[in-house]
């Protein structure tokens, strides 16, 4: 742990670790003193220093932390550490040499997915739609631009409003009318084609770009389209947007009807299938679609397009000198990743009813992007996890902090996360895999835990092994 | 067109892109150092906006009414230091709380832009509770539009010479403090290639800290410029903090050079696009332009890499 | 090498464009003395005694003070955080005093609480938000929301789930054609409010500005207004500057440059307190104008010494400049230490015809019988009479106008009187 102590022999408090932990927990004590305190006022900067900081809240919050350090402090001492055996790293190996528990925990989850539902509040299932279902559909594509292909995409979200804004373009609810009206479902085509069109016109000229130049230039493309939406008021409806985006509907070519002889029971269903206002038919819509997008982006993981993507992500000078078509293959990650943010697009307009410039602004980029990097990037149970945790976090909160603090705890979440886990909630096993391989021709005693062992770290950034990961490892 | 109203707009252009350029130095620093985007920068520009706004509000009340020269002139260095002192700070604690920890456990780059967005969302929500969600104001203590001079009948007034003069000091004193000193010559070092740095002696933690927290000067001076100019709030950060990134990246990220031309050039493109089209545009022109200048120099306009800059 | 190369091509201009002082245009400031166009402050004050309707601030038709023990609530949707939580709270504040003044004053069959669901004024946050006052069965009402795109993704599961909800100031004409059941304002459309604006530029300009924030608000007044001076000789110069940005120089260079008689901005406060510095650092001083959204004291706590003479349409009357809404006034200080905003006396109306209209059910208090009572709802508030319309419009669509003189708020009249 203490890399400090080992190279360079500084005494003094400030580098006496324990000293240190004293100080920052401390300090946080004192944050989480104002963070829960009394909100500020515009005229008296130091009103909620004051209210908060002359209370009885202070002594609390930081009683509270100090007591935290004691225990750390006596762990410490008496070498209670936590061994490997019950940190995550050891019980995920364990869960990976018996697959039975790992199942069990998938159809855990997903019996979950399917039966709890319906015993939720109202708030819940639409919460469980509009932001959970959503997001989590929105993370697994970007997951294919970011965690695979190694791309920073942060105008991801404008694929999402393309998706959207076509489906309102095809129910005929923007001021130009289209050449014929579909039903959503049928508009779900044309968002992907117009998303896979979009994703090739911003792929082509851009992808020659390297790391944060393409971030920048995605950024831009994201702007461009809200702007664009918001301005272009002949076509888009400006900022008013669309209203009364039909819900969709299917009628299944075969219906059943059956008596239970004996019993005055009839089911008589002539096979169609409508979606209203009500929101969990949409959760089982998103459930179906995310499984859809899930098994067919893990097919692909694994395949030789998958692996492509990893040799990109990782050096793509070599992959190209080893013949990986990078630049086809990088189109086609900005392309399955834009056309799943436009099948989410569809769901969300029709199931809201109603878009608008405002729901694809440039902070929800960069929140979809934090959900696949607090997940486990490259990872898509992480990310499926992480989206649906992180999106649920804030609606969670509401019933506890005033409404305005959410964010606040939001972004703590993610900082402590990273610092903690930088590899995500479920780091990617492909990811871990290269790790190992690399290690395993390391010398002995390297062990499994690289997050805390800077010694035996490889970077796990790909191409670009960052001086940051040097540092860490030249201590 | 007339020429005094191209003037003009190029006036207001280099008012707003030598701000933009005071910001984008602080990215293109940490780049240069750490090869990551900074997110949370803008919270240190913002955090700079209210340590300046606070400095002076102390001082001299709410309306303090006009001063002399020479007092408005002491005080707007002190308010310049209070907001780089503010910046500083804050580019500091960030680097201790959402860089370093990260740095050793050797996180990949991407959890670092994770942390940094973290911490900027933690930051102006928590400043907004803090000291209210209402924008706020520097109180004004000198005639900000007195005219100064003219070129071709396009008139500049005393804040836009504040900004632009005291922005372009900034920039040579940073740019000569890179160039010259032995921090410099660190951070250069640092930013070539760091385990070789550090076996020539280089504390790389040190001179990464002092990289943020140089950036962090320039970024909350800038903040408090601002707050004079425009506004004071919680959130004021983001725009800005986007654009001086954009900008950094269109000079060629990680160059002090490229983000000084950078910011200059986006807050020019900006302004003389508002002369032919709607104002609603601009923000569409300064991203078309970018997309463009990088299509045809993948690297910005003037490469990449602090280390050999100068 | 380098550097010195791109210092020069950094400096050259900057260089040669202050050598070149001498060639100053001297006729290049004439226009704000040279245009006699009428400021604010020209513009008539007529008698505020007129202002609101009758007010009278305690809801007073309440029939028996027999206490049934019955606990209902009535919700504040909208707003409370986010990018605009201004208004927001101004108006939950509003609807929070309503309900403890109801409670006070005991005369009520049964006791109400408040309550409020944050939106975070996102369109995508507000079905969420709706469906949490849904779900609680003791909400019988819902004040909110305050924003037009909030409104239209909430409004179908309000509609759905027979919940009334009366808006303090969503103002977007479309909203009472959409077919949402159970949707009420106390505000008239977007409509009603342009049509003055732009008779009253009509009375005092040729040529006008008209600037709005790109917001669904602003843009949509503005088109109002823009459709209405179509029709006159006036010459119209339209144009849009983003809600977020915080640097106005550019576009109020070109209002300064168009030479205009008057200009008018739609949009919130905060956009216009930075406009109106910054057109005072070009030079405008032509008459300027803006809306019920920057109709708020943070305008001029902004805007300074740059906001006096600006005049603004609101179809509100104010409680601060009403005398007398004085005791709304006194009673929201005391409870929130903060005054009164921008439709927090329309957000108190909202709340107090609701309660007004709770108070004539017999029986228990349902989520249908509500919206019936309010169908019927004939109360005096502060700002206007509220009776609804059947499509839920109100019926009283006056507009006043305010200026800024020295540094206060005033009344000027409204529009009736001043277009006289």
């Amino acid at each position: 742990m203490n890399t400090n102590g080992t190279v360079r022999r500084r005494t003094g408090l400030w580098h006496n670790e324990d000293a240190r932990r004293f100080v920052s927990l401390v300090a946080t004590g004192v944050l989480i003193a104002l963070l829960t305190g009394a909100d500020g006022s515009q005229d008296d900067s130091l009103l909620a220093f004051r209210e908060s900081l002359l209370s009885i809240r202070l002594p609390i919050c930081v009683g509270l932390m100090v007591l935290l350090w004691a225990v750390f402090y006596v762990g410490q001492r008496r070498r209670i550490s936590l061994s490997p055996a019950v940190t995550g790293a050891a019980f995920r190996q364990r869960l990976r040499q018996m697959p039975v528990v790992r199942w069990l925990l998938i159809v855990a989850v997903v019996g979950a997915a399917l039966v709890l539902p319906p015993f939720l509040s109202g708030f819940w299932q639409t919460v469980l739609v509009n932001q959970v279902g959503i997001y989590v559909l929105l993370a697994a594509g970007l997951n294919v631009v970011v965690g695979w292909a190694g791309l920073l995409d942060l105008g991801y979200i404008a694929f999402f409003a393309i998706g959207a804004y076509t489906t309102a373009y095809f129910t005929g609810t923007l001021p130009i009318a289209p050449p014929f009206v579909v039903n959503p479902f049928v508009a779900i085509i044309f968002a992907v084609l117009a998303c896979l069109v979009a994703g090739v016109l911003l792929g082509t000229p851009t992808l020659r770009l390297r790391g944060d130049y393409l971030a920048v230039v995605t950024l831009g493309f994201g702007e461009i389209v809200r702007i664009v939406a918001l301005n272009g008021d002949d076509f888009t409806n400006g900022p008013r947007g669309a209203t009364n985006i039909p819900h969709p509907s299917i009628t299944l070519p075969f219906g059943v009807h059956f008596t239970v002889p004996g019993l005055d029971w009839k089911v008589d269903w002539d096979g169609s299938l409508r979606w209203g206002i009500d929101s969990l038919p949409y959760w089982y819509l998103l459930l179906v679609l995310t499984a859809l997008v899930v098994f067919l982006l893990s097919r692909l993981e694994h395949s030789r397009v998958g692996r492509a993507w990893t040799a990109i992500r990782e050096d793509e000078v070599a992959a190209q000198a080893n013949g990986v078509r990078t630049v086809r293959l990088k189109l086609l990650a900005f392309a399955i990743g834009a056309s799943t943010s436009g099948v989410a697009g569809v769901i969300y307009a029709s199931k809201v009813g109603f878009i608008s410039p405002d729901n694809f602004i440039l902070q929800y980029s960069i929140f979809v992007l934090a959900y696949v990097i607090f997940g486990g990037m490259g990872s898509l149970t992480g990310v499926v996890l992480g989206a649906a945790l992180l999106t649920a976090l804030p609606e969670f909160l509401r019933d506890y902090v005033a409404a305005a603090d959410r964010p606040t705890y939001l972004g703590a979440v993610l900082v402590l996360m990273m610092i903690f886990r930088p590899a995500g909630l479920v780091p990617a096993g492909r990811r871990k895999a290269e790790i190992t391989a690399q290690q395993a021709s390391d010398p002995p005693g390297s062990s499994v835990q690289q997050a805390d062992q800077p010694e035996a770290g490889q970077p796990e950034a790909g191409p670009t092994a960052s001086p940051a990961g040097a540092v860490g490892g030249g201590q | 067109m007339s020429l005094q109203e191209f003037c003009q707009f190029t006036i207001l252009g280099l008012t707003r892109g030598s701000l933009y350029a005071l910001i984008a130095l602080g990215y293109t620093l940490v780049y240069g150092v750490l090869q990551l985007i900074n997110f949370a920068h803008s919270e240190v520009f913002m955090m700079g906006g209210f340590g300046g706004m606070f400095v002076i509000r102390a001082l001299l009340g709410p309306s303090p009414g006009m001063q002399s020269f020479a007092l408005a002139t002491f005080y707007l260095v002190l308010g310049m230091l209070a907001g780089a002192a503010a910046g500083g700070l804050t580019a500091w604690v960030l680097e201790r709380v959402a860089y370093r920890p990260l740095r050793k456990r050797n996180a990949p780059k991407l959890a670092f832009l994770i942390s940094a967005i973290g911490a900027s969302v933690f930051l102006f929500n928590f400043a907004g509770k803090l000291w209210s969600r209402q924008p706020q104001f520097v109180p004004q203590f000198f005639e900000v539009n007195k005219p100064i001079f003219d070129i071709f009948g396009a008139t500049m007034t005393l804040i836009q010479v504040v900004i632009v003069g005291s922005a372009f000091a900034m920039m040579v004193f940073l740019d000569r403090l890179v160039a010259t000193t032995k921090l410099g010559q660190g951070i250069r070092a640092v930013a070539q290639d760091a385990p070789t740095a550090a076996l020539m002696g280089v504390d790389i933690d040190k001179t990464i800290s002092r990289t943020f927290v140089l950036g962090g000067l320039l970024g909350g001076a800038a903040g408090f410029m601002f707050g004079m100019f425009s506004l004071v709030q919680y959130n004021m950060g983001f725009l800005p903090g986007i654009k001086a990134f954009a900008a950094a990246v269109l000079g060629g990220i990680g160059n002090i050079r490229g983000a000084m031309v950078g910011g200059l050039l986006l807050g020019l493109v900006e302004n003389w696009s508002a002369i032919f089209i709607d104002t609603k545009w601009s923000d569409v022109i300064a991203f078309v332009a970018l997309v463009l200048v990088l299509m045809f120099r993948p690297t910005g306009i003037l490469g990449e890499r602090l280390g050999r800059s100068a | 090498m380098r550097y010195q190369t791109l210092t020069r091509a950094l400096l050259i201009p900057v260089v040669g464009a202050l050598t070149m002082t001498a060639c100053a245009n001297s006729d290049s400031n004439n226009t704000a003395s040279g245009n006699d166009c009428v400021t604010g402050a020209d513009v008539a004050a007529v008698a505020a005694s007129d202002g609101g309707g009758a007010a009278t601030t305690a809801p007073t038709t309440g029939t028996t003070g027999t206490n049934t023990g019955k606990t209902y609530t009535i919700a504040f949707l909208g707003a409370l955080s986010g990018n605009n939580p201004q208004l927001g709270i101004n108006e939950a504040n509003a609807v929070q005093l309503a309900v403890k003044q109801a409670n006070d004053a005991g005369t009520l069959p049964f006791t109400l609480k408040y309550t409020s669901s944050d939106d975070e004024g996102a369109p995508d946050k507000a079905p969420a938000a709706a469906q949490k006052l849904i779900d609680d069965p003791s909400v019988v009402a819902v004040v909110g929301p305050p924003f037009s795109g909030t409104t239209k993704a909430a409004e179908p599961a309000l509609s759905d789930a027979g919940l009334l909800s009366v808006s303090p100031s969503a103002t977007n004409p479309a909203l009472t054609s959409q077919g949402f059941k159970t949707f009420f304002r106390v505000v008239p459309p977007d409509d009603a409010q342009g049509q003055e604006a732009a008779a009253l530029l009509q009375k005092y300009a040729k040529s006008v500005y008209l600037v709005d924030d790109t917001s669904e608000y602003g843009k949509g007044l503005a088109d109002v207004i823009q459709k209405e001076l179509g029709s006159t000789s006036i010459k119209v110069t339209r144009e849009g500057v983003s809600d977020k940005t915080q640097d106005y120089s550019s576009i109020a260079q070109k209002v300064k440059n168009a030479n205009v008689d008057a200009m008018y901005y739609a949009g919130y406060y905060q956009g216009a307190s930075l406009f109106a510095k910054s057109l005072k650092a070009v030079g405008y001083s032509c008459l300027a104008m803006s809306d019920d959204g920057t109709n708020d004291d943070q305008f001029i706590k902004g805007a300074q010494d740059s906001a006096e003479g600006w005049l603004f349409t609101c179809p509100c009357a104010d409680a601060r400049v009403d005398p007398k809404a004085k005791s709304f006034l006194d009673a929201y200080k005391t409870e929130f230490n903060a005054d009164p905003g921008t439709y927090s006396p329309e957000s108190y109306d909202a709340a107090n015809a609701i309660i007004a209209a709770m108070s004539t059910i017999s029986g228990d208090v349902t989520r249908d019988k509500v919206v019936e009572a309010v169908k019927k709802v004939d109360y005096a508030g502060l700002t206007k009479q509220v009776k609804f319309e059947p499509n839920g419009e109100v019926s009283g669509k006056t507009i006043f106008v305010y200026g800024v003189d020295n540094g206060k708020r005033v009344l000027k009249g409204t529009t009736t009187d001043l277009l006289k």
